[in-house]
């Protein structure tokens, strides 16, 4: 794809908010590196970066003072510390210190905790990389040495299947004309190999006293997070040599089928492509948090008000009554009016009423968070057997938010498909092969397999390639003339490169899976493709070797959609071999087929709406005469200076017609397991999926067909494939007017008016009818996400049920997510296996690593990892929704109970003369939140439950409420805060009520200050412990266990503070002496309590009754469901993968790029021990290594020549 | 499950019911039987509750006299702080039209009287007042030593402004004879009081025990010279010093002061008649606008005569079960409707 030259900027801009914060060199911006080989003193007047590695925070130094600084970065801490100052101050303070330093600590010292161990992980992370060895060309010899310790400027040797420690030009390597193939998963996420090639010449410097002797010197772009672009110039003995990104191996790749290489460091440690563009570890708030935050800073506010108005209350109670009650008691030495006195009660009383903004809130949450992630963690349910890796959830402070996901951004390869291309079935002559049946003739099931094919008969078979249906084998095997041409067609049509370590073990080197697959299947059925020549290709067929003479390669490209050999065979016929997309290669077809093109075509159909890749194989016989004519024409093209693609494709197509079909192949790409139905559910539970790959729009369709996230049953599929701004917006405006057009016959004749300003618009396309796809190009996406282009794009796709988006790189994958993030103001979710995937996965609100595959680039930027796509249903809708419920339950009782606590105070405050008197002894002020009432609500915010699991999955309309936030909202949070004052008004009043007027039973005084306080008290913690037990939906033994025992503490506790023994020792401290036994002993203080307990808690289960009755939501109608078919056994749903007829989608599904075609004719990469030395021309070899440098220029010349080769998602 | 657990033995210990959320639990459900039944039970329990309260409160009898104006001379006279060594003592006749049945306590009750306010109730030493350290002034601020540097015992504003009338009730049989009613000052504290928190400092001789101390600045006379008549009665555990010192929650509250010693005339209680008063009137409560009055009343199990909890039972009862009814109406209106989602 090309991105016009005017948009480089663009692309700058959108990387800024990623871009690493590096640390620059002490003389100022880098401008442009620097770097001579083998001169260690000369790079290190440049200060780069070193090879290692820092992502750890602390050591064991700064620990203390830089977590300490971060913790009291978090406005709660420093509010705590504040308090805890000001009671300090004597004339203020109405509480003891530790009311509040021990909360503070205590919260303190989890957080720190978790920090550290953090922290220790990436220290481990760090060495572990850090002290990978590698060999170091120092002073001429090659030393072990470890990644750290690699500069900038070094000479590094690798070997086979090593990783490459940092971004090196490449010199040499053991591979003929300095070529060597790298793999890039790691850093694209692409599976393929691709070649990397030394400058001509360097790639001589074969031998380490040559490299030693080698002091050219690189001068190049800064480090920069552009992995598909470098420009740089090497200086070496006079000369002037340009490099691009075809000579660089980058940090991450790994070195494939080459036996050593040597590089020289260019960039090293942070400076590298790959850390550059790992970006920032972004800290993660959850909407809850922001909530939280906001709904704290209200309380606050709230908490002022209260203030103010004791304080003013004071001063005019100082004024009238308290000027004259200065006989009993005068004013405290500092005091010296009744505002003053205000002022300092305000003071006073914020102390007393800051338990309304709880500090054991936030460790609470913490704790309950981490108690949902080791659910994750443990879930036998997401641990993959096969590959032995358990879900992780590897922050803890996002469970929540998992049940509030509106959107979801998949990578393809690796997540939704396991890149594994499997030959699956395939029609030959009119007959199809390759389904799969049962005993009785059924089509059978996946899980009710016979055994598979047995390939033993070939000793050249590969063991892992499974077939299932017998007769095909059969069909080779009695010699049918079709079957066999069919495979000696795959074993000779394609670009594959053969490797034979040992007699008989064969390596194919496939540019693209479905290549490798396709060859694997001749292989396995007898059509051994064993090697290649540039000029033969020897293929063992049935167990004789037979060589044909390879006359012409017309490779595979992007518009041809097709890829063809011409060989000679033994016995000289000439023949042309031909595979390509069935809507092209039909065209080409010989009439004479027509009866067999039909059975085909059905086949074709019938595979497609398997799902399956789809191949035309055709073949067409050539006399002598007519095919030297034509090679003489393809020749003169070749040469032609100018316009010699154009010329040679139409020399191409002129032999590729009237064609003999052979009959089709159909490759599966296979999904990960469940992926259709873990799509199905997510898109019921109203979670819109997005996929974003770097794979080519065709083969990115085919998935969303396969995987059932396009049906035939949408009312259509916009594809947006414009090249220019105007194009991209005008299809956009179809697309748009499409929808509506549709949705206004639809629509029972309700009209739209015709001009609509795009505001409204959004409203109108928000409740379009019917259900639509959206498939955009990496192309017309840069347009699109454009400033003035991004709203426009954004209402048309959040319109549509699903949106594809193809050959996108991955910072346009970070840039959809944060469109869909700034303007939807909803939960994202980002997940992938690659590297490529990684700035989408930290831009998105929940990052999902797919682990287990060969990165982990996206695991270590991930929020949560797991093996299988698959699990994210369950992550989602099962810990996902719990973990949202139970933090709002969690919250709402939280402040519930907090305000119930507190407001007793404010109450007080107008019969105390609002002297910041508190209700309560101060140790229970320090330990209702810590002790009495802490356990309770964390079983339920940990262990809490509304409908059983697999209801979740059943009824996934049920994870709605977290999409919408009803759970937990500013309306809910005022309802709790009603209730709790509501319940604080009832706990003051009832007592006061009562202890107004009565005596005890033995006639002395009731209401002293002592007996109130400890009635209160104890209806509090009364009244909250029974409002958890009416919130806990799931009553486990351990929900029992803290809910008695923390009654049990409680009166234990206050029996204890109350005790002769304690008193006896700190008479000043435990001033409530047999204050419990004397109180607690009343049948008047027991109904009292009892009274303020139905008061209180009757409404609520009203309330509830009532809802229930009258507006009950979803999960309520499942309970009852429930409850009314208990004793029915639950079916599970069974979704079948329902086979899709109708539109045909060709699979033509090899790579983007140009094949090896060129690289096998010219014989550069062929070894020269096995070449045919005679054969080799210089014309073709300089007309590739020609073409190659054209590209190289091509690339360089143009800025977003990087967008050539988008990364595969 | 026995493949899965030799698989990967290191995964067998997540396999247990709290770690795969399958812990057996109960379901709390709000089903309608529950609930209305148990708003039912409710209702009816609050009802009973609240009728009897309110009959044993009915049952009790009280009279409560506020001697703040009718004592007004003595008022004017305390304004004054110079007159404090003077004595002034005042009669307030009542009539008992039914007699008081059973033990009758008699209380002095002030309004607007804050023993509740922060800086007060902590005013105290409670090592002094248990008699572990009689020197020990610890919170008591302004009232913890006299200006020469004294210790006060007891000190702080509590004890410092503890209530000091003498309140006698007289029967008067006719106009000659009155008998002055025996009264108990003992068995007015919570035994914990009187025994653990109240404590005379260990000596034999009582005087000698403060020696060193100063009495609170309002006293006429010393702690240990409070009551002249009982001499057990002296010094910190003094029972009408201990009950000033339990402080009350609010600015109106009633003490304890004296219980019907029932003996002679008053075995079965007060008889109807006429009585009268005689206050020694010490504590000035006009200077702060408060109030003060004698309260004599008799008791039940559930207290004094005091009918908001029995009122407050009762309307509870009733609207819990008005509740009910209406719930009841709903759940069966919509019984019909409730959603029960199709079999799968």
């Amino acid at each position: 794809m090309t991105v016009p030259k005017e948009k480089p900027e663009k692309w700058a801009r959108a990387g800024a908010p990623l871009s690493w914060s590096r640390k620059k060199p002490s003389w100022g911006t880098e401008e442009e590196r620097r770097a001579r080989a083998n001169d260690r003193e000369y790079n290190e007047k440049f200060q780069y970066a070193s090879n290692c590695i820092k992502t750890s925070k602390y050591n064991i130094l700064t620990f203390l003072p830089v977590n300490l600084f971060e913790q009291f970065q978090e406005v709660a801490n420093t509010y705590f510390l504040f308090l805890l100052i000001l009671q300090l101050i004597p004339q203020i303070s109405s509480l003891s210190w530790f009311t509040t330093i021990v909360p503070l600590v205590l919260v303190l010292t989890i957080t720190a905790v978790k920090d550290a161990t953090d922290d220790y992980f990436r220290h481990k992370s760090d060495n572990q990389v850090n002290n990978r060895q590698s060999q170091v060309l120092i002073n001429g010899i090659l030393q072990q040495e470890q990644w750290m310790n690699v500069c900038v400027g070094d000479i590094i040797k690798l070997e086979n299947n090593q990783f490459v420690a940092a971004d090196l030009l490449l010199l040499s390597s053991s591979e003929p004309h300095g070529l060597c193939y790298i793999e890039t998963a790691e850093l694209d996420g692409e599976t393929n190999m691709k070649v990397r090639q030394a400058i001509p010449v360097t790639s001589e410097l074969g031998d380490i006293s040559k490299l030693a002797k080698f002091d050219g010197e690189v001068i190049c772009e800064p480090p920069n997070n552009k992995l598909d672009k470098f420009s740089g110039t090497l200086y070496w003995k006079e000369n002037k040599f340009s490099l691009s990104n075809q000579n660089m191996l980058l940090r991450g790749c790994v070195l494939r089928n080459t036996e050593w290489c040597f590089g020289l460091v260019i960039f090293a440690g942070p400076d590298t492509k790959l850390m550059q563009n790992s970006g920032r570890t972004k800290f993660k708030r959850t909407s809850i948090d922001r909530l939280m935050n906001t709904l704290v800073l209200w309380i606050f506010g709230f908490l002022v008000c209260m203030g103010v108005i004791l304080a003013i209350g004071n001063a005019i109670w100082e004024y009238k009554v308290g000027t004259r009650f200065q006989v009993y008691l005068p004013w405290d030495e500092a005091v010296d009016s009744a505002f003053f006195s205000g002022f300092l009660s305000f003071w006073s009383y914020i102390i007393i009423l800051n338990t309304v903004v709880p500090i054991s809130l936030y460790v609470s949450v913490e704790v309950i968070r981490l108690g949902h992630s080791y659910f994750i963690n443990w879930d036998k349910k997401m641990f993959c057997m096969k590959k032995r890796t358990p879900a992780e959830a590897r922050t803890t402070t996002l469970n929540e938010e998992l049940g509030q996901v509106e959107y979801i951004f998949s990578d393809k390869t690796g997540t939704l498909t396991q890149n594994i291309m499997v030959f699956n079935k395939c029609s030959i002559n009119g007959h199809s092969y390759g389904d799969v049946f049962d005993v009785l003739g059924h089509k059978a099931e996946l899980g009710e397999r016979p055994e598979p094919v047995d390939f033993s008969f070939n000793p050249l078979a590969d063991k892992k390639f499974l077939f299932w249906d017998p007769t095909l084998l059969e069909a080779v095997k009695m010699g049918d003339p079709h079957t066999h041409e069919f495979f000696r067609l795959l074993s000779l049509c394609h670009t594959v490169m053969s490797e034979e370590k040992n007699e008989g073990e064969l390596y194919y080197k496939a540019q693209s899976p479905d290549e490798g697959a396709l060859v694997t299947a001749a292989r396995n059925f007898g059509f051994v493709f064993r090697f290649r020549t540039p000029k033969t290709i020897t293929v063992h067929e049935m167990g004789t070797a037979i060589t044909y003479q390879l006359l012409a390669i017309l490779d595979f490209n992007n518009i041809r959609k097709r890829m063809s050999v011409i060989v000679r065979n033994p016995e000289g016929k000439i023949r042309l071999y031909c595979k390509g997309a069935d809507t092209i290669l039909l065209d080409r077809l010989h009439h004479s087929t027509q009866e067999l093109l039909n059975a085909t075509t059905d086949h074709l159909n019938e595979y497609a709406g398997e799902g399956l890749r789809t191949l035309v194989l055709a073949y067409k016989d050539l006399d002598e005469e007519y095919y030297e004519e034509w090679a003489d024409r393809r020749l003169q093209a070749s040469l032609a200076q100018d316009s010699r693609e154009d010329r040679l494709a139409s020399v191409y197509e002129e032999i590729e017609s009237d064609l003999m079909l052979l009959g089709a192949t159909a490759i599966e790409d296979k999904l990960q397991q469940g992926v259709p139905e873990t799509i199905a559910l997510l898109t019921l539970a109203n979670i819109k999926i997005w996929v974003l790959t770097g794979d080519k729009q065709e083969t990115a369709v085919n998935i969303g067909y396969s995987c059932k996230m396009l049906t035939d049953d949408m009312s259509e599929v916009f594809v947006v494939t414009g090249h220019t701004v105007l194009e991209v917006r005008e299809e956009l405006r179809k697309a748009r007017e499409k929808m509506m057009d549709l949705s206004r016959t639809i629509g029972n004749g309700f009209t739209f008016h015709e001009k609509l300003t795009s505001s409204k618009l959004t409203s109108v396309l928000e409740a379009v009818a019917g259900e639509y796809a959206l498939v955009i190009n990496g192309h017309s996406l840069a347009h699109a996400l454009e400033a003035d282009m991004e709203l426009e794009f954004l209402e048309t796709a959040c319109a549509c049920k699903a949106v594809i988006c193809c050959r996108v790189t991955p910072l346009q994958k970070a840039q959809v997510v944060e469109l869909v993030k700034k303007y939807k103001k909803a939960v994202t979710l980002a997940i992938g296996d690659g590297a490529n995937d990684v700035s989408m996965i930290k831009t998105a609100h929940i990052g999902v690593g797919i682990s287990g595959q060969e990165g982990i680039q996206a695991v270590l930027a991930s929020d949560y990892s797991f093996s299988q796509f698959k699990f994210l249903q369950r992550l989602l809708l099962v810990h996902g929704r719990w973990s949202y419920l139970r933090m709002c339950k969690f919250l709402c009782y939280f402040f519930y109970k907090n305000f119930a606590f507190t407001m007793v105070h404010f109450w007080f405050g107008f019969f105390c003369g609002f002297s910041a008197q508190t209700v309560y002894d101060q140790y229970f002020i320090t330990l209702y939140n810590i002790v009495y009432t802490s356990l309770p609500v964390l079983a339920m915010g940990v262990f809490d439950q509304d409908v059983p699991e697999q209801r979740s999955m059943e009824y996934p309309k049920l994870y709605e409420p977290g999409q919408l936030n009803l759970l937990f909202n500013k309306r809910e949070f005022f309802i709790c805060i009603a209730q709790g004052i509501y319940t604080s008004v009832l706990m003051f009043f009832i007592p006061y009520g009562v202890f107004a007027e009565a005596t005890r039973d033995d006639g002395t005084q009731l209401a002293d200050y002592q007996s109130f306080a400890v009635t209160v008290a104890t209806s509090l913690v009364i009244v909250v412990s029974v409002q958890i037990g009416l919130d806990t939906g799931y009553w486990t033994a351990i929900n029992h266990f803290f809910i008695w025992g923390s009654l049990a503490v409680y009166f234990a506790i206050l029996f204890a503070m109350h005790s002769k023994g304690l008193f006896g020792l700190f008479p000043n401290q435990f001033r409530f002496v047999g204050n419990a036994q004397n109180t607690l002993a009343q049948p008047t203080v027991w109904l009292t309590i009892v009274l303020t307990t139905v008061v209180c808690i009757m409404p609520v289960v009203a309330f509830r009754f009532l809802k229930l009755n009258l507006k009950p939501d979803l999960s309520d109608t499942v309970r009852y469901t429930q409850l009314v078919r208990k004793k029915q056994k639950a079916q599970h749903r069974c979704m079948r993968r329902v086979g899709r007829t109708g539109s045909r989608r060709s699979g033509y599904a090899f790579s983007h790029q140009e094949g090896f075609g060129e690289l096998i004719m010219s014989g550069k990469n062929m070894r020269l021990s096995s070449l045919a030395l005679s054969s080799f021309t210089t014309r073709s070899s300089s007309s590739w290594i020609e073409s190659l440098r054209r590209k190289k220029s091509d690339s360089a010349s143009s800025p977003s020549g990087g967008a050539d080769k988008p990364l595969k998602g | 499950m026995d493949r899965t657990s030799q698989g990967c033995p290191s995964r067998w210990r997540d396999n247990t019911a709290l770690k795969q959320q399958h812990l057996p639990a109960h379901r709390l459900q709000l089903s309608a039987t529950k609930v209305l039944s148990g708003f039912f039970v409710t209702g009816t329990f609050c009802l009973g509750v609240g009728i009897i309260l309110i009959l044993s409160a009915k049952s009790t009898k009280e009279i409560e006299i506020n001697y703040t104006n009718i004592c007004a001379n003595c008022a004017e006279l305390r304004e004054n702080t110079i007159n404090f060594d003077k004595e002034c003592t005042c009669s307030i006749p009542f009539y008992l039209p039914e007699t008081m049945q059973g033990n009758v306590y008699m209380y002095y009750k002030l309004h607007s009287f804050y023993q509740n306010l922060y800086r007060y109730s902590l005013s105290r030493s409670n090592s002094q007042l248990m008699g572990q350290d009689i020197m020990d002034v610890g919170n008591c601020d302004l009232f913890g030593k006299t200006p020469n540097g004294t210790p006060i015992c007891p000190c702080g504003a509590i004890a410092n402004s503890m209530f000091n009338d003498t309140i006698i009730l007289s029967y008067n049989l006719n106009s000659s004879i009155h008998i002055k009613v025996p009264m108990l000052s003992s068995g007015i504290t919570w035994w914990t009081d009187k025994f653990i928190k109240y404590q005379n400092p260990n000596s034999n001789h009582l005087p000698s025990a403060f020696a060193g101390t100063a009495k609170p600045p309002f006293w006429p006379r010393a702690v240990y010279e409070l009551d002249e008549e009982d001499v057990e009665n002296n010094g910190l555990v003094n029972d009408d010093f201990i009950v000033w010192m339990r402080t009350a929650a609010f600015p109106t509250f009633k003490k304890l002061y004296r219980r019907l010693r029932r003996i002679q005339y008053f075995t079965e209680g007060l008889p109807a008649g006429n009585y009268s008063f005689n206050i020694t009137y010490n504590f000035p409560v006009t200077r702060y606008h408060g109030e003060k009055s004698v309260v004599l009343s008799t008791l039940t199990w559930s207290g004094g005569r005091s009918l908001f909890l029995g009122l407050a039972y009762t309307v509870t009862g009733t609207v819990t079960w008005l509740a009910s009814f209406v719930m009841m109406a709903i759940y069966l209106a919509r019984k019909e409707r409730m959603t029960v989602f199709p079999q799968q």
